[in-house]
């Protein structure tokens, strides 16, 4: 792979090509807020948080998508990108049903710290109070579609890592769902393997362990790190 | 033709009400109601919840006393479990519902009903507050915050919060306290129990003072319902039900306060959202029962320490039976706050306080569960009934103020008819019923599971429902 | 010590659908309320014995979310006569356990569920006109009804964010709470 350079934030940054502006720029340490992004699983686009400012492009493009080219010049930082990112929390926060104070995820939870980091101290949007359900019917794990912020980070875990592909989406529109198999119960899924990597991988405290209570939950993220690190890098073969 | 009185809001209680008093065709009073006005809906909102989240969303029910919803919560949840729950765990939780019934029982008689009594019934309304005694008595004033501080910080120790903390749960609880925490409780006990007595000697010496309020603020004979423990010793948490006359003749004992729908119904009146619980052998209304610090003394044998116990014989000379006076809810107060520092002492010095082991993990083994815990205010339960996988079918909370709202409406009728004598309504009276209502020391967050500060409007109604004079605060 | 102008601050807090939890926080400011009192007057709260919403306060602290009319009639009130206007609490800002309604629709079906189904002796629904306020069909946060010129978050909020808001307010200046003292619950 070839080297390329670019210009991020007025900083020259040398990355692979091949590589994406939000792995080069995480490489010299700057942070470009994600919620959908794994490293490690494909790359979904979903969440836009990570939209850069391209110089030369007519529209914001996602960091998680956009591969390098030599000599381009990216913004991350721009009042356009922090207002259009609190504003993507904030129709996150409107959509769900999302009450930090009783949730299982309270202080351990990406969109409430996305909130905290985009300054969002109240929502300007209308909460649209969807009525959603629990299921609880798997032994070890529950979801809570409350709290979902359709990131699909479980779809692709549960495709890529474990190769179950248990997670899904259903529906359209507002209507989008995460569904187990065929939409069946959870606890009812002959392809669930309860390995808990969705569990871990998920944002928020939509999917939680079972026995949870509040401010209790903790994702483990170390150990899906872990995995990921693992099965890429071939671990076992000192 | 009968006319109405409404005082609304009511002041410095907790949650929103109003009273109405109704008069007859000679303009004496006929009757008096106490409205709770708020309703926050929370046992629809609990179902489809999974129930160990229980605790979390019920001490929302209240911010004054939100460790007693965790305990009763964590308790219904063990029963869900089916588990034994740790002895150190067992242990933590009642020293947590110590300082919690301490901090609610300082802010209740320094915050809330000192004024009255420092700087009279009668005194000016815009001084007649916790900051009219910042200014007028200001070492009291501080010893009180100091005194409530005492709790709330053993709360925060425990939990990480002092309000909601996510710490009881079912099962257990989530930690333990280190050197450094027993040594700050102990630190601050001589200070908290030296407080606690001089203000029990303050409120001894008012009593002569205030003769006709204390002959007059719900001065009537009912049932008192409390935990005991063994030997009829005052209890918190784990004992038994007793209930006992106004001559303080045992009527029920050994209730398991599991069964409690077993012997306490509910009933509804168009007039408010707080709904009368009843003891179910004497029926709707005769069954009226108290709960609280001055029930809980009046059920007990024992308060189980020394200087408690000193008090109570005192206590005991207040009523020919029971105590049956609500202005004496404040000294009962007291005393168990100085019950409370002194059981806090004497388990400091138990290792099991720094316990690791302090949860019981299972899944779901039962579908229904009741959790009981005496809150500052009285008998809390919680019921829970659960499907299969944990989430919550059906749950009642029946709460302490509840419980005393049919005494409550009895005090105030009690009241108006003491000071009224007519179709005006004197200034020192709308204050005499809310102290009425503040002996009890209604939490009406927790009862309705609504909160709000308490109006005070006074409407006085024919019972044709016109309203023919009206005072408001 | 008195406020920016040399004047007492004319501070009040008030009390809608919410559990009381902000207001205990304010009272776990513990000894500091005595700093307060040297700069504020405490004009109107549920810890005293005013009943009307006095005219020309300087800044008030507001816990809760608007649940029935008489929440909605009383804050507009209060807002016509406050200079600034403050939402207080996680149940001001976001309607956070007391909008936990708001999913299950009208709240008919609520009240049944606590009136009549949990209910021994005259199970009905309690509705005496002028005394119970009716519900309003969906719990608001605060800025969804008046306007808010303050935000203070928290479930309820520690002691000391709201030390450092009123600490603004003595100042002279609008409380801004940034970085983790924004954080809901």
């Amino acid at each position: 792979m070839s080297v390329v350079t670019l210009t991020i934030n007025d900083q020259l940054v040398s990355a692979s090509s091949g590589e994406t502006i939000l792995q080069a720029a995480r490489s010299v340490g700057i942070d470009i807020p994600t919620l959908c992004y794994v490293e490690g699983l494909t790359a979904h686009g979903g969440c836009r948080m990570c939209l850069v400012e391209v110089e030369g492009a007519r529209q914001l493009q996602p960091a998680c998508f956009l591969n390098v080219n030599e000599g381009m010049t990216i913004r991350t930082e721009t009042d356009q990108l922090r207002e259009y990112r609190k504003m993507i929390v904030e129709l996150l926060l409107a959509e769900g049903n999302h009450t930090c104070s009783i949730c299982v995820a309270n202080n351990n939870c990406e969109l409430q710290d996305a909130a905290v980091e985009m300054g969002v101290d109240h929502e300007r949007l209308e909460y649209t109070y969807p009525q959603r359900e629990v299921d609880v019917s798997h032994e070890r794990f529950g979801v809570d579609h409350n709290r979902c912020i359709l990131c699909t980070r479980c779809v692709r875990v549960c495709d890529e890592l474990e190769g179950a592909h248990t997670w899904d989406i259903s529906g359209r529109g507002a209507n989008l769902k995460m569904i187990t198999d065929m939409n069946q119960p959870w606890g009812e899924s002959p392809t669930c393997t309860s390995c808990g990597k969705c569990f871990m991988a998920c944002p928020t405290g939509a999917i939680f362990q079972k026995g949870s209570t509040a401010s209790e939950l903790d994702h483990n993220r170390a150990k899906l790190d872990f995995l990921i690190n693992a099965r890429e890098n071939q671990l076992w073969e000192l | 033709m009968a006319k109405r009185i409404l005082i609304d809001p009511v002041t410095r209680i907790e949650g929103h009400a109003k009273i109405s008093i109704y008069l007859d065709d000679a303009d004496q009073v006929d009757h008096a109601r106490f409205h709770v006005t708020e309703f926050r809906g929370f046992e629809r909102m609990y179902e489809g919840r999974p129930f160990w989240e229980m605790p979390a969303i019920t001490a929302r029910v209240c911010g004054i006393c939100p460790v007693s919803h965790l305990l009763a919560s964590s308790r219904a949840g063990d029963e869900l479990l089916a588990v034994e729950v740790p002895l150190p765990a067992k242990k933590l939780r009642r020293l947590n519902n110590l300082a919690q019934i301490l901090q609610s029982h300082a802010l209740s008689f320094f915050h809330l009903s000192a004024p009255d009594f420092l700087l009279g019934f009668d005194s000016d309304p815009v001084r007649r507050n916790v900051f009219g005694l910042i200014a007028e008595h200001p070492e009291l004033a501080r010893s009180g915050i100091r005194l409530r501080q005492f709790g709330q910080e053993i709360i925060e120790r425990l939990g990480g919060k002092k309000i909601h903390p996510a710490w009881c749960v079912p099962g257990g609880v989530r930690s333990s306290l280190d050197d450094e925490d027993l040594r700050w409780i102990r630190d601050r006990i001589p200070e908290s129990r030296d407080v606690t007595v001089q203000a029990l000697e303050l409120f001894k010496g008012l009593v002569e003072k205030f003769r006709q309020e204390a002959q007059s603020f719900g001065n009537f004979p009912s049932l008192h319902m409390g935990l005991v423990g063994v030997g009829g010793l005052w209890e918190h948490g784990e004992g038994t039900v007793r209930f006992v006359d106004s001559e303080r003749k045992i009527v029920a004992d050994g209730l398991d306060p599991r069964k409690f729908f077993d012997y306490i119904g509910e009933a509804v009146e168009p007039w408010s959202y707080l709904k009368s619980p009843y003891y179910r052998p004497l029926g709707y209304r005769d069954g009226m029962y108290r709960v609280g610090p001055l029930a809980r003394l009046n059920v007990c044998d024992s308060m189980g320490t020394p200087l408690a116990n000193k008090e109570l014989d005192e206590f005991r000379q207040l009523g020919a039976g029971a105590v049956n006076a609500s202005f004496f809810f404040h000294q009962a107060r007291l005393i168990e706050v100085l019950a409370c520092v002194e059981r806090i002492e004497k388990m400091l010095d138990d290792p099991d306080l720094k316990s690791k082991d302090l949860r019981a993990d299972a899944g779901v083994n039962r579908l229904e569960g009741v959790g009981c815990s005496e809150a500052p205010r009285g008998t809390l339960f919680h019921h829970y009934q659960i499907d299969e996988n944990g989430l919550i079918r059906k749950a009642n909370l029946v709460i302490a103020t509840g419980q005393n709202n049919l005494a409550m409406n009895q005090t105030v009728t009690q009241i108006a008819r003491e000071y009224i004598s007519g179709p005006e309504i004197p200034e020192g009276v709308l204050n005499r019923i809310e102290a009425g209502i503040r002996a009890f020391d209604p939490c009406l967050s927790c009862s309705t599971h609504a909160i709000g500060q308490m109006p005070l409007h006074v409407e006085m109604v024919r019972s044709d429902g016109q309203i023919i004079d009206e005072r408001q605060r | 010590m008195t406020g920016r102008n040399g004047d007492r601050i004319k501070l009040a807090t008030v009390w809608l659908g919410g559990c009381s939890g902000c207001h205990m926080s304010f009272l776990d400011l513990d000894e500091w309320l005595f700093e307060l009192a040297m700069f504020a007057d405490v004009v109107f709260t549920p810890l005293v014995d005013i009943k009307e919403y006095p005219e020309h306060v300087d800044a008030v602290l507001v816990e809760g979310a608007v649940a029935n009319e008489d929440n909605l009639e009383f804050i507009r009130l209060v807002r016509e006569r406050s200079k600034w206007l403050i939402s207080f609490g996680d149940c001001a800002v976001t309607g956070n356990v007391t909008a936990l309604r708001n999913p299950l629709g009208d709240p008919l079906t609520i009240l049944e569920r606590s009136y009549i189904e949990l209910a021994d002796v005259n199970p009905r629904l309690p509705d005496e006109p002028d005394i119970l306020p009716p519900l309003l069909d969906r719990v608001e946060p605060l800025h969804r009804v008046v306007h808010v010129d303050a935000y203070i978050p928290g479930c309820p909020p520690p002691a000391d964010r709201i030390r450092k808001s009123l600490e603004a307010i003595r100042d002279g200046r609008l409380p801004k709470l940034e970085g983790q003292d924004i954080q809901f619950g």
